[in-house]
């Protein structure tokens, strides 16, 4: 049996939640070997860079940070999952054929990011406020090429090595209900609105805040955040 | 049945019976040939093809060698019921990829290892339609086979019955049944149902490749929602389970980490005479009266490129500049809609119920052929491609995720046409061996992209039916078949109807790579059929005397 401290709070990052309660961590005992080592190894990634250098891992987490708003703590670790996997190239395989291989891509375009901050503000992309960098991020989803490559080539790097790591770890599920590793263990309860017994409702089963509502508001605050009309999305 | 199944294939009774996946005596005892053993065939590639071939020629007395560049798993120590941690199912080796709609390659159509990307596949198995094998004459767009869906059905009757196959009774393209009951329906399938129902369209449970129940020793689904990841369970069929278990027992030796590098042509007599591989950086040849190249669409294509010779200096097979076209995908968007109730997606096995309603040309519209609807059910990290493919991040990244236990998920399978310049060639770019790497080039034609918008539309129609409050869509792809085409003549195609290389006697292809047009149908029932169909040529072939390789 794996120790819990029974009055351990469930970790959702930067507190966010809508599954109140709910700890995929309570289910270790009922998951395989295998899969708990992989999946308790991402809750203690190493500190040190082995792909990244120092300047670039400082780009990096603020651009990761903006792009999974991870405002605030707990914050997932998401550069170090990423960090060693560069380092380990443990990549796709296939590649644009016109963008550098992943690992060679990443330092690029964080030197670039870097470059545009110099640019606009006189300062490096970290030394910056989330407000000042997010018109910088926003503009390399809006673009067509960026320094020279396909941008939205750069978006889907950005993109899928950031919610890979993030969305692999237990305080993300955490977060949205996911019930994680499901082996030997398995479902019963498969219809609709159907539960295990150790899964947590949703908290606004009948939608307090209308779903259109909400998005509506995430929406506002990002183009607040990105400097922009709401409407201009 | 399950006995007949077992007489003929018994691979689900070798595996073990006491809750571990992996017969690990068969694997040790396994028999070994020398590298100078000239063996009757030499297959490259254990996956849907490659396996089946193996199997098949096995058990009629032939020594066979298999090799496979990537390792022979064991369910319970290699894999994992995690998303991230299934990384290494993938064929991961350096590609490119480019044209005008370039297709990534990776997680989504690419295998690795012994099973190859059966182990990772989805689990839908559904049949061609008759109409496939002869789209040029009926709709003038694609091609004809040299062979008809009536050659096929009796192989997929065989191989339905050995995985087996798990659906209702199927009403469309030739009506058939399945050896085993539907199983039920989660959340996402309930949905589908319930808004096909309401909107007048039909959708059966199935057909996918599941036990409903025990097989030989092959446990019953638990309904993990894992098979994307490899099922730990040896519920779900692959080739690992179905196919090598019974390969070896009929003595086939299976040699996994063997990257094959070469098919080694004789330019005197131009017949192949075996192959070299990489095994541990070191070079080696396994010599052999006949190969056979089950790489998949991508690799086999390579591999013939890489195989030039001075009598064959465009790569073997490609007299007539045909290799490496006509490699397809298939559209592939997937349509999610938001509803009040839970519907847990992640709960149940991703493929549960399909329509083929819109599969085949409805003549009133601008475009020929069609589309195929089924269930996908992604995990969170493939959730978050469909939230950022709507140009979300941050903050609305974040809030639709949080919605993720709301949203059920429909995926097309849209036809795309075979087009010669959706090919395969060799880049500058070389691998870890020196060995050039594939370049992937893909652009869609209009009918094509009228099929993607047609194919959404309609899935639009069944979530909103259901009650979906919000949709979003993703443009993607999946599956790839074609690049080494079957066709009645050398200067149409790369294999004839027995899977022969034009021009090398003893070369055979036995995977996806052959197949001319795609339907709007999963591939790899259809893949093991042709194996299991080039298999029994083979051996009347070899019947027939030495020289006449197979029977015409």
């Amino acid at each position: 049996m794996t120790r819990r401290n029974e009055t351990r709070r469930p970790v959702t990052p930067q507190d966010r939640g809508r599954f109140g309660g709910f700890d995929v961590l309570d289910e270790v005992d009922r998951w395989d070997e295998v899969t708990k080592r992989e999946v308790l190894g991402r809750l203690a990634p190493g500190t040190t860079h082995k792909f990244f250098t120092s300047t670039e891992a400082h780009v990096a987490v603020a651009l990761l940070d903006l792009l999974l708003a991870q405002d605030r703590e707990p914050r997932i670790p998401v550069l170090p999952l990423i960090d060693v996997r560069l380092a380990d190239g443990e990549t796709d395989g296939w590649h644009y054929d016109d963008m550098p291989e992943d690992g060679d891509a990443w330092r690029q375009t964080l030197a670039h990011l870097d470059a545009d901050a110099m640019a606009a503000h006189g300062c490096g992309f970290a030394e910056l406020t989330a407000e000042q960098q997010a018109p910088l991020v926003q503009a390399v989803y809006d673009a067509e090429q960026w320094h020279g490559l396909p941008a939205k080539h750069v978006w889907s790097l950005w993109t899928r090595y950031s919610c890979t790591a993030f969305y692999s770890h237990p305080w993300a599920w955490n977060e949205i209900g996911f019930g994680g590793p499901a082996y030997p263990r398995g479902y019963k309860n498969l219809r609709i609105d159907g539960r295990e017994g150790w899964e947590v409702p949703d908290q606004a089963p009948d939608d307090p805040v209308p779903f259109a509502d909400r998005v509506e508001q995430a929406h506002d605050n990002h183009a607040d955040l990105v400097g922009r009309a709401p409407d201009q999305r | 049945m399950t006995e007949s199944v077992r007489q003929r294939n018994a691979s689900a009774w070798l595996i073990p019976n006491d809750g571990t996946r992996t017969n690990h005596r068969l694997r040790a005892d396994m028999h070994r040939y020398d590298d100078d053993d000239e063996v009757d065939i030499v297959v490259v590639g254990a996956g849907a093809g490659g396996s089946v071939l193996t199997q098949r020629l096995a058990r009629a007395g032939w020594r066979v060698v298999t090799l496979d560049a990537g390792p022979f798993w064991d369910p319970d120590t290699d894999w994992v019921s995690d998303e991230r941690g299934s990384h290494s199912l993938y064929w991961t080796e350096p590609r490119q990829i480019g044209g005008e709609t370039p297709v990534p390659l990776g997680s989504n159509n690419s295998g690795r290892g012994v099973g190859g990307s059966m182990v990772h596949y989805a689990g839908y198995t559904p049949r061609f339609h008759p109409s496939d094998f002869h789209t040029r004459t009926a709709d003038g767009v694609g091609a004809d086979w040299p062979i008809s869906y009536d050659e096929l059905r009796p192989y997929y009757e065989l191989i339905e019955a050995e995985l087996p196959v798990a659906g209702q009774n199927w009403p469309w393209g030739d009506p058939h049944t399945y050896p085993q009951h539907a199983h039920p329906t989660g959340g996402n399938g309930s949905i589908f149902l319930r808004g096909a129902h309401a909107a007048g369209i039909e959708a059966r449970v199935g057909p996918v490749a599941i036990s409903n129940g025990r097989f030989g020793n092959r446990p019953h689904c638990i309904y993990r929602g894992f098979c994307l990841q490899g099922c730990k369970v040896n519920a779900k069929a692959s080739p690992l389970i179905t196919h090598i278990p019974d390969a070896l027992a009929h003595g086939a030796e299976v040699r996994s980490g063997c990257m094959v590098s070469r098919v080694l042509v004789d330019d005197r007599t131009g017949r192949a005479t075996g192959v070299t591989y990489l095994r541990d950086g070191v070079e080696r040849r396994q010599r052999a009266r006949m190969v056979a190249v089950a790489g998949y669409s991508i690799e086999t294509p390579r591999l013939l490129l890489l195989s030039a010779t001075k009598r064959f200096p465009a790569g073997l097979g490609n007299d007539h500049d045909q290799l490496g076209r006509y490699l397809m995908v298939q559209g592939a968007p997937q349509t999610a809609g938001r509803f009040d109730e839970e519907i847990r997606m992640y709960k149940a096995p991703p493929p549960e119920v399909s329509s083929e309603q819109f599969y085949e040309t409805d003549p009133t519209k601008p475009y020929k052929r069609g589309w195929s609807i089924q269930t996908v059910s992604p995990l969170p990290i493939t959730w978050a491609e469909h939230v950022v493919a709507q140009g979300h991040w941050g903050a609305v990244l974040r809030e639709y995720m949080r919605d993720y236990v709301h949203w059920a998920t429909l995926g097309a399978l849209c036809e795309f046409l075979p087009r010669p310049e959706n090919r395969v060639t060799l880049a500058d770019e070389v691998d870890r061996h020196g060995l050039p790497v594939a370049h992937f080039a893909y652009s869609m034609c209009d009918n094509d992209k009228q099929l993607m918008t047609a194919a959404q539309k309609s899935m639009e129609r069944i979530l909103s039916a259901a009650g979906a409050s919000e949709m979003m869509t993703i443009q993607r792809f999946a599956h790839l078949v074609g690049g080494a085409r079957m066709a009645a003549k050398p200067e149409e195609g790369v294999v004839d109807a027995n899977h022969r290389v034009f021009g090398i006697p003893n070369l055979y292809l036995t995977d996806g790579s052959v197949l001319p047009t795609q339907g709007a149908a999963n591939p790899a029932l259809t893949i093991m059929s042709l194996a299991a169909r080039a298999a029994d040529r083979l051996v009347a072939g070899a019947r027939s005397g030495p020289e006449m390789a197979t029977v015409d």
